[in-house]
C-alpha cells in the first residue's frame, strides 16, 4: 500500500511561499501528473514527499504512516530529476545498479546483471551500458535516469519532467513504456509535467496547482471538461481556451465576465463573422485565427478546409464555459 | 571620395616603414613576438641543463676555473650512486616527502569537508586557515625555530602541558629522531591549506543533486562519502599530491631556516646536501651530475604520476 496523503503542508524559501496548506490524497496505484506553471509547487511536492526537503508545517502519509521523520532512503521513493542528476564518474551499468547496491538490500549479483540488463532493454540503452554516464546525449541520460528509478520498484515513483529534454519520438515512444511499466508494476506514480498530452495520456488524475495551493484535483477528463476556474481550464487544451468577453455573443448567464471557448465551443458556420487572420495547417488539422471585434480566438478546422486570410466566417458559441470577475465557473 | 581621419592616419606613416612592416608575413610577425621567450628559455633554461649534463662528465671545479678539466665519463654518476652518505638524504627526503604528503592530503581532505559543510563562521575559518600559506618560508622558518625552543617555545610548552613531560627534555630541532618530525610538523603547518583549497574546490564542484539522487537511492553517508565524494574529488587531490610532491622534493629554504640539515645531517635533504656539494665543496662536476639524477628522478616520477592522473580523470 502507497497512498499518499498530503495533509496542509506548507513550504517557505524566504518570503515565498512554496506550498500554502496544500492538502492531497493520492490513491494506492494512482498515476498523478502535477501540472502548473513555473514556480507553483510542483517540484516542492515531490522534494517534501522524497523527504529531500522538511515542510514548515502539515503532514506527509506514506501508507497510512506519517514519514516526517524518514530520511528519504527510508521512505522507499525512488525520484527521477529534471536534471538527470546521474553520477558522472560511473558506467550507464554502474549507474542503474547503483540502488540495487544498497547494503541494506543484499541483491545478488547475478540478480543486479539481470534487473539491469532489462531495464536498459526497456529504455533502449542496452548498447550504452559501458559508456560513461557523461558521454551519453541529454535524452540518454534522462533515460539512464528514469531507468535508475525502474530497477528498484520502490512503493511510490516520484518523477519531475521526466521526458522534457527528448525528441518527440522518444518522447512518444516512453509515454506508452511509462504508462505500460505502471500498469503492470502497480506502483504509485507522481509526476511532474508542463506537457498537456504526458497529463492527458498518462495520468489517472491531474493535480493543478496555483501559487502553491492545489486548486483542482480529478480525471484528466474533468478537468478538461469542468474546470473550477479559467486559470485551470487555461493549463488543458491545444490551442488554449479562448477567454473572450462575456456579452460577445450574448446569452451569458448573470455575473458572467468571461466566456471561455474551446475549439469544440465554437460551431462554424453560423452567428456572428469573424475575419480570418490567418490559417495555419498541421496535416491533421487546421488552425484559424480569428479576430471579432478585436478580440483573437483561434479556433480548428477541417484539414482539407479551403479558407484563406481575409475570408469572413461566421462563428456561435455552444456549451461554453463561464467565468466570474474573479476567473472562478459558473455552473 | 573624402579623406577619412584613417586615410590621414594610413598616409601620415612613413613609406619606409609600412613598406617594411607590410612585407612582413604572419610568420615572420609570430616569430617576432615568439622570440624573445624562446631566446631567454634558451639562455636560462636549456643551455644550462645542457651545460649541466655536459659539466657532469667532468672533474669541474667552479671555485678554479682555469685548472685542466678531466672528462671522467660515468665515474661521477657511479659515487653518487655508490655513496652512502648520498642515499642517506635520499632517504631523508623520501621521509619528509612522504609523510608532509600524507598528513597534508589527511588534514587538508577533512579540513576541506568541514569547511565545505558551511557553517556559519565558514569563511571567516577559511580565511584564518589559509594564513600559514601566505607568509614567506624565512619568516615561517625563522619563527617555527622559536617555537621549537625547549626553554621558550610554545610548542614545547603545550607538548609539555599536554603529556606531563619536561619542556626541556627535549628538542624538536636539536634531537636527531625529532628533528625530522619538525620538519615535516612546520611544511604540513604551512602547506595543509594549499590542499585543503583544491579539495574545496573539488567539494564544490559535485552538484547537491547527485547526493539527493544517492539519498533516494538508498546509499548511506558512508556510502555517499566513498562512492560519490572520493572518486569526485580524486582528481582535484592528486593535483595537490603532484604540486605538493614536486615542491618538496626540492625542498630547500624552509628547512635550511629551520635546522640548516642537522643534527648532523638528519634532516639534510638532496637539495641541501647538493647545495653543499657544489657551493661549499665547490664539486662542480660531481655535484652536476647529482642535479642530472635528482632531474631525472623528479621528471620520471611526475611522468608516471601523471599518467596516472589522466586515467583516474578519464574514468
Amino acid at each position: 500500500m502507497a497512498e499518499v496523503v498530503l495533509r496542509g503542508v506548507s513550504k517557505h524559501y524566504g518570503e515565498t511561499a512554496a506550498l500554502d496548506d496544500m492538502s492531497m490524497t493520492v490513491a494506492d496505484g494512482a498515476f498523478v501528473v502535477l501540472l502548473g506553471p513555473t514556480g507553483a509547487g510542483k517540484t516542492t511536492t515531490l522534494r517534501l514527499i522524497a523527504g529531500l526537503e522538511a515542510p514548515d508545517g502539515g503532514d506527509i502519509l506514506i501508507g497510512g504512516r506519517s514519514v516526517l521523520r524518514d530520511t528519504p532512503a527510508e521512505r522507499d521513493v525512488a525520484m527521477v530529476f529534471q536534471q538527470y542528476s546521474l553520477y558522472p564518474h560511473l558506467s550507464v551499468r554502474d549507474n542503474l545498479a547503483f540502488p540495487l547496491r544498497s547494503p541494506a538490500l543484499r541483491t545478488p549479483e547475478a540478480e543486479i546483471t539481470r534487473k539491469v540488463a532489462e531495464v536498459a532493454e526497456v529504455l533502449h540503452i542496452s548498447h550504452k551500458l559501458d559508456n560513461k554516464a557523461t558521454a551519453l546525449s541529454g535524452g540518454e541520460m534522462q533515460r539512464v535516469s528514469i531507468g535508475r528509478a525502474l530497477v528498484r520498484a520502490p512503493q511510490l515513483f516520484l518523477m519531475d519532467e521526466p521526458l522534457s529534454s527528448l525528441d518527440a519520438k522518444l518522447r512518444a515512444d516512453l509515454r506508452v513504456e511509462l504508462k505500460r511499466i505502471h500498469a503492470s508494476l502497480g506502483r504509485t506514480l507522481l509526476y511532474v509535467t508542463h506537457d498537456q498530452i504526458e497529463a492527458m495520456t498518462m495520468a489517472t488524475e491531474v493535480g493543478v496547482l496555483d501559487q502553491g495551493r492545489l486548486v483542482q484535483f480529478g480525471t484528466p477528463r474533468e478537468i478538461y471538461e469542468s474546470p473550477v476556474s479559467l486559470y485551470v481550464a487555461a493549463r488543458l487544451g491545444q490551442p488554449r481556451i479562448n477567454a473572450l468577453p462575456a456579452g460577445l455573443f450574448g446569452g451569458a448567464p448573470r455575473g458572467a465576465k468571461t466566456i471561455g471557448l474551446r475549439p469544440e465551443h465554437i460551431r462554424l458556420g453560423e452567428g456572428r463573422d469573424a475575419e480570418v487572420v490567418r490559417v495555419e495547417r498541421l496535416g491533421d488539422q487546421t488552425r484559424l485565427h480569428l479576430r471579432l471585434d478585436g478580440h483573437d480566438i483561434v479556433t480548428l478546422t477541417d484539414p482539407h478546409s479551403d479558407l484563406e486570410t481575409g475570408d469572413s466566417l461566421a462563428i456561435t458559441p455552444r456549451d461554453a464555459l463561464y467565468f466570474d470577475a474573479s476567473g472562478n465557473r459558473l455552473s | 571620395m573624402p579623406e577619412t581621419a584613417m586615410d590621414r592616419a594610413a598616409s601620415a606613416t612613413p613609406p619606409g616603414i609600412a613598406r617594411r612592416v607590410r612585407g612582413l608575413s604572419d610568420r615572420a610577425i609570430a616569430w617576432l613576438f615568439v622570440a624573445p621567450t624562446i631566446f631567454l628559455l634558451l639562455a636560462i633554461n636549456i643551455f644550462p641543463l645542457i651545460w649541466t649534463i655536459r659539466l657532469s662528465f667532468t672533474n669541474f671545479r667552479a671555485n678554479r676555473p682555469n685548472a685542466d678539466v678531466e672528462w671522467v665519463g660515468l665515474r661521477n654518476y657511479q659515487r653518487i650512486l655508490s655513496d652512502p652518505e648520498i642515499w642517506q638524504t635520499m632517504q631523508a627526503t623520501a621521509h619528509f616527502l612522504f609523510w608532509t604528503l600524507f598528513f597534508q592530503v589527511l588534514i587538508g581532505f577533512a579540513l576541506a569537508w568541514l569547511i565545505n559543510a558551511k557553517f556559519r563562521s565558514s569563511n571567516f575559518w577559511t580565511t584564518v586557515i589559509v594564513l600559514p600559506m601566505m607568509l614567506s618560508p624565512a619568516v615561517v622558518g625563522n619563527f617555527w625555530t622559536f617555537l621549537y625552543q625547549p626553554q621558550i617555545g610554545l610548542f614545547n610548552y603545550v607538548v609539555a602541558f599536554v603529556s606531563g613531560a619536561d619542556p626541556t627534555s627535549f628538542s624538536m630541532i636539536g634531537d636527531v629522531p625529532l628533528a625530522p618530525w619538525a620538519i615535516v610538523i612546520v611544511d604540513t603547518w604551512m602547506w595543509t591549506p594549499f590542499v585543503m583549497l583544491i579539495c574545496l574546490a573539488g567539494l564544490r564542484s559535485i552538484p547537491e543533486s547527485i547526493y539527493e539522487a544517492a539519498e533516494c537511492d538508498r546509499a548511506s553517508k558512508w556510502r555517499q562519502f566513498w562512492t560519490i565524494t572520493v572518486p569526485m574529488v580524486l582528481p582535484f587531490l592528486m593535483l595537490a599530491v603532484l604540486f605538493r610532491g614536486i615542491e618538496n622534493f626540492k625542498m630547500f629554504d624552509l628547512v635550511v631556516q629551520l635546522t640548516g640539515g642537522g643534527p648532523g645531517s638528519t634532516t639534510e635533504l638532496t637539495s641541501i646536501n647538493l647545495k653543499r656539494e657544489a657551493f661549499e665543496k665547490w664539486r662542480t662536476g660531481y655535484a652536476s651530475a647529482y642535479a642530472v639524477i635528482l632531474f631525472v628522478t623528479v621528471f620520471g616520477l611526475a611522468s608516471i604520476y601523471v599518467k596516472a592522473l589522466n586515467k583516474v580523470k578519464e574514468r
